[in-house]
């Protein structure tokens, strides 16, 4: 095989690991459930409640997901553009000293016009009441 | 960093609309389009001042990154004249669009940045920023009506097609990348010249088709065209007309430094997988376009066989090739921005785009009526107009070849018949005009100076181009000579 390749068969072990696991865990549920209720498995039609996830207690209600206000998908995106803003400023922040003595002026002015782009971004998800829960 | 000052002017101009929008009220917005189309104009205006060393070659920037030389120029003044008509366009558009129009304008201009920084793409790594820029504005710029579920429509299947182009993009760029080691088209033309073998090399070939996919997809090219007459025909006219101009030529200039200046060993061994897609993109996109009834599905067909004879250009392999498709690529932004034009402004106050809704123009409004037949004369080919001599060349570039391959006559050929085929369908549009019967309608159409502006400017250039080919076919065969010379060691401007 290319030697290239071969760098890659730890990949692969690691990607038949995680497919094993997965069906293994599947499998032994089924085979476990079967095996735990083979006695009471002929009365099923009599006794629904073996399959609700609480067999004693409360009958659950309604949907597992609730629906959320779309205010939080606005907020969650605004969350992750200010957030990604920051992730770029640690490696910009390691090499601005290095980068001072050769690219003065690039380096920040790339930084500022970056941060300007989405300090405008900010004023007009302000403007535009992004952050206003009233209404 | 003053390579790439128009790109910078256009994207303070978009960020400026973004927060002048905050301070307008509503009934003025309008005049934020008319303020984003002249500043635009100042723009076009000013690359003719401040671009003066392109005559003293190309020019590299950013680690060879970007290049400024005579096809970047040529491009991205034509899209900036592309983004001005359709800024025009999109505000008599304003009244379909229930809120953000200035968000809309902006939208352009971000997608006119993306489209001048491909006009000047060295580097793979550019080309891949270039058009993620064009294609994430157009997921939102083709779904803007939010209120009409055939504009969803059209947004959801851009988006879904698009992101799997970009996704074969990315991985023949990786292939080349790992076959090569370069991202940069000029290493990528060293190595190949330096290492002939590469040229044989599997891996290689497979990543520069991927990268070909990604960009036919683009230009709407079979067998990637399937998504362009839905996505024509659902979106907001003024998005599909700068889909139509804008992204199909960005696409054009994409491949023609790909194909030309990084890897032209390989495609001069690929004539005639170009002269087959040349051939049946154009057979494609003229038969489908017959049974169309809906104008802007008709133009989403005529433009899948525009990219058919732009690929004749590229089939020649020949320098005439070259500069026959930007001079075709000129006449075809006059024209489709002029069709544009007329059927946003016909179908204003209806809900349809049906053909029926041209009837009885000429006396609705002659102005109109004259614009829309001369577009459609000019892309059926008929002289003296622009598309005629457009066509002229390609054909004429593709005969020249005919001597080292007799297919190229086959394409001819079937050229021809393309061409044949349209004119049925571009007089059918005609024949709606003047010739319907049963018009009830004759209430005469209002058009604003602005747009009557941008009509008699295109007809202006589609006549200027068929009557007085001599200007304009030195500057598209200057503009392409970038193409021809080997690129040698680079004049760094900015590191």
């Amino acid at each position: 095989m290319d030697s290239q390749l071969t760098q890659y068969i730890p990949i692969l072990i690691l990607l038949l690991v995680a497919i094993g696991a997965a069906a293994g865990m599947l499998i032994a549920s089924v085979a476990l459930g079967r095996w735990a209720n083979r006695g009471r498995l002929q009365n099923r039609a009599k006794n629904q409640n073996i399959n609700t996830p609480y067999e004693c207690g409360m009958i659950a209600v309604g949907e597992g997901n609730t629906r959320l206000s779309v205010k939080f998908y606005l907020v969650a995106m605004l969350f992750i553009l200010f957030d990604i803003e920051v992730v770029f400023m640690y490696p910009w922040a390691v090499v601005y000293r290095d980068m001072l003595k050769t690219n003065g002026p690039v380096i920040l002015g790339s930084m500022v016009s970056f941060l300007g782009i989405l300090f405008i971004g900010y004023i007009y998800a302000l403007k535009k009441k992004a952050f206003d829960w009233k209404s | 960093m003053n390579l790439m000052i128009l790109e910078l002017a256009v994207v303070v101009l978009g960020l400026g609309i973004l927060l002048g929008d905050l301070w307008t009220a509503a009934h003025q917005k309008h005049l934020l389009g008319y303020a984003a189309a002249a500043l635009l104009g100042v723009i076009l205006l000013a690359s003719f001042f401040g671009l003066e060393q392109v005559g003293s070659g190309p020019a590299y920037a950013f680690n060879n990154m970007l290049v400024l030389d005579g096809l970047a120029v040529f491009f991205k003044r034509f899209f900036l004249i592309a983004a001005i008509l359709v800024l025009l366009m999109s505000v008599e558009f304003s009244n379909r669009i229930q809120s953000g129009i200035s968000e809309f304008y902006c939208l352009i201009l971000f997608a006119l940045t993306g489209m001048m920084f491909a006009a000047s793409a060295n580097d793979f790594i550019m080309v891949f920023v270039a058009l993620e820029l064009i294609s994430v504005t157009f997921y939102v710029l083709n779904s803007f009506q939010r209120n009409r579920l055939a504009s969803l429509e059209a947004g959801i299947k851009y988006l879904i097609l698009s992101a799997l182009s970009a996704a074969f993009l990315v991985f023949g760029i990786a292939l080349v990348f790992g076959t090569t080691t370069f991202t940069n088209f000029a290493d990528i033309q060293r190595a190949l010249v330096a290492n002939p073998a590469l040229a044989g090399n599997g891996l290689f070939l497979l990543g520069v088709l991927m990268i070909i996919v990604g960009l036919g997809f683009k230009i709407a090219a079979f067998p990637f065209q399937i998504w362009a007459p839905d996505v024509y025909q659902g979106s907001p006219t003024p998005s599909t007309a700068f889909l139509a101009v804008g992204s199909k030529a960005a696409g054009i200039v994409l491949l023609l430094r790909v194909l030309f200046v990084a890897v032209p060993a390989v495609t001069q061994h690929w004539s005639k997988l170009l002269i087959i897609i040349s051939a049946i993109t154009i057979l494609y996109g003229n038969l489908c376009a017959i049974p169309q009834r809906n104008l802007k599905r008709l133009l989403g067909y005529s433009s899948i066989s525009n990219a058919g004879y732009l690929l004749l250009g590229f089939a020649a392999l020949s320098q005439a090739g070259k500069a026959a498709i930007l001079y075709y690529l000129a006449g075809y932004l006059f024209t489709v921005v002029a069709a544009f034009t007329v059927i946003c402004l016909v179908t204003r106050d209806r809900d349809s785009d049906d053909i029926t809704v041209l009837a009885g123009l000429h006396r609705r409004s002659p102005l109109l009526a004259m614009a829309l037949t001369m577009a459609m004369v000019s892309l059926a080919g008929i002289p003296p107009l622009a598309g005629f001599f457009g066509k002229f060349l390609l054909l004429k570039a593709v005969v020249e070849q005919g001597a080292t391959n007799s297919a190229y006559y086959w394409l001819v050929g079937i050229t021809v018949f393309g061409v044949v085929i349209s004119l049925y369908y571009y007089f059918g549009v005609i024949r709606a005009i003047y010739w319907s019967k049963d018009v009830t309608d004759f209430s005469p159409i209002t058009v604003s100076w602005p747009a009557k502006l941008s009509l008699v400017v295109c007809m202006a250039a589609i006549l200027y181009l068929g009557l007085l080919p001599g200007k304009p076919l030195k500057l598209s065969e200057d503009s392409a000579l970038a193409l021809t010379t080997p690129v040698s060691g680079s004049k760094q401007l900015f590191h």
